[in-house]
């Protein structure tokens, strides 16, 4: 994405160099983001699908009948297991959003670090052009 | 965000790129109001064959039930009173048929509300798309 903004005829072999070594840690570290940033949607989903099946149980008669479908067998279960099993989910779900959420802060910060690694070598090359 | 941006003062690159963002936003506000009207569609179809085919004179009658798309087996209805419900995540959940309906008019609401919640930010998106195509044509 920064490319265009330098024209690579005017740089010299060695700055050329150190951008292209730039750019390509910029590309690898955006690539993490978004793969980062699909993880989210799909723990926000699972939270959210998570999060109403939690409030269901809540709404129910401590004597209702629960089941668990596994595999092609339902299989009956305590509602107290049941809203047990739901929120350890929803805790697991929180932390892992959590830890993506500092992953992608982190990986921000790299980001800017790269792209002021950038200016500085522009702004060398400029100066020695002068 | 929040922040107020004068279209006229962009260049046509960004205004491109706005665009296109626009686009793709209202794309996936489009698609997800689709599943969500599909799903009050089924909340909707459920309550109202619960009331239609659960009834007390319907106890005894004979069903078929589909085990695939294609595949029925014939089975008697013998407790017209209670149903098992998957309320998500592969929980199933014993009502009666008036907490049934209960439940599904619930959860029909709640897909309204959100829909309602969605559709304004929809149209002021298609209007801000729209104003940012025309501010491209006079930049043309």
């Amino acid at each position: 994405k920064l490319g265009p903004y330098i024209n690579m005829g005017a740089v010299d072999a060695q700055v050329r160099l150190e951008l292209q070594k730039e750019f390509d840690e910029i590309q690898k570290v955006q690539k993490e983001i978004q793969k980062s940033a699909e993880l989210q949607k799909k723990l926000d989903s699972q939270l959210n699908q998570n999060t109403v099946v939690k409030d269901e149980l809540e709404f129910l008669e401590p004597e209702s009948n629960v089941y668990k479908l596994t595999g092609p067998v339902l299989v009956k279960q305590d509602l107290g297991e049941a809203k047990g099993t739901v929120s350890k989910r929803i805790e697991y779900i929180s932390a892992e959003i959590k830890r993506q959420e500092t992953l992608v802060a982190d990986l921000e910060k790299q980001l800017n670090k790269h792209k002021e690694s950038v200016s500085k070598i522009q702004a060398k090359a400029t100066a020695v052009a002068h | 965000q929040g922040q107020e941006i004068n279209l006229t003062t962009l260049q046509l690159p960004q205004l491109k790129m706005l665009h296109d963002q626009f686009d793709s936003e209202i794309e996936y506000l489009t698609s997800s109001m689709q599943s969500l009207k599909g799903a009050q569609t089924q909340f909707e179809s459920s309550k109202r064959c619960l009331l239609k085919s659960m009834t007390p004179e319907n106890e005894g009658k004979s069903v078929l039930v589909p085990l695939t798309s294609s595949l029925y087996v014939p089975a008697n209805l013998v407790d017209t009173n209670k149903v098992l419900i998957d309320i998500g995540t592969n929980y199933y959940v014993e009502k009666n048929i008036s907490e049934a309906e209960e439940f599904f008019k619930r959860k029909s609401d709640y897909v309204k509300q959100q829909m309602e919640k969605f559709q304004p930010i929809l149209q002021h998106k298609f209007k801000t798309r729209q104003l940012i195509v025309e501010v491209m044509q006079t930049k043309l």
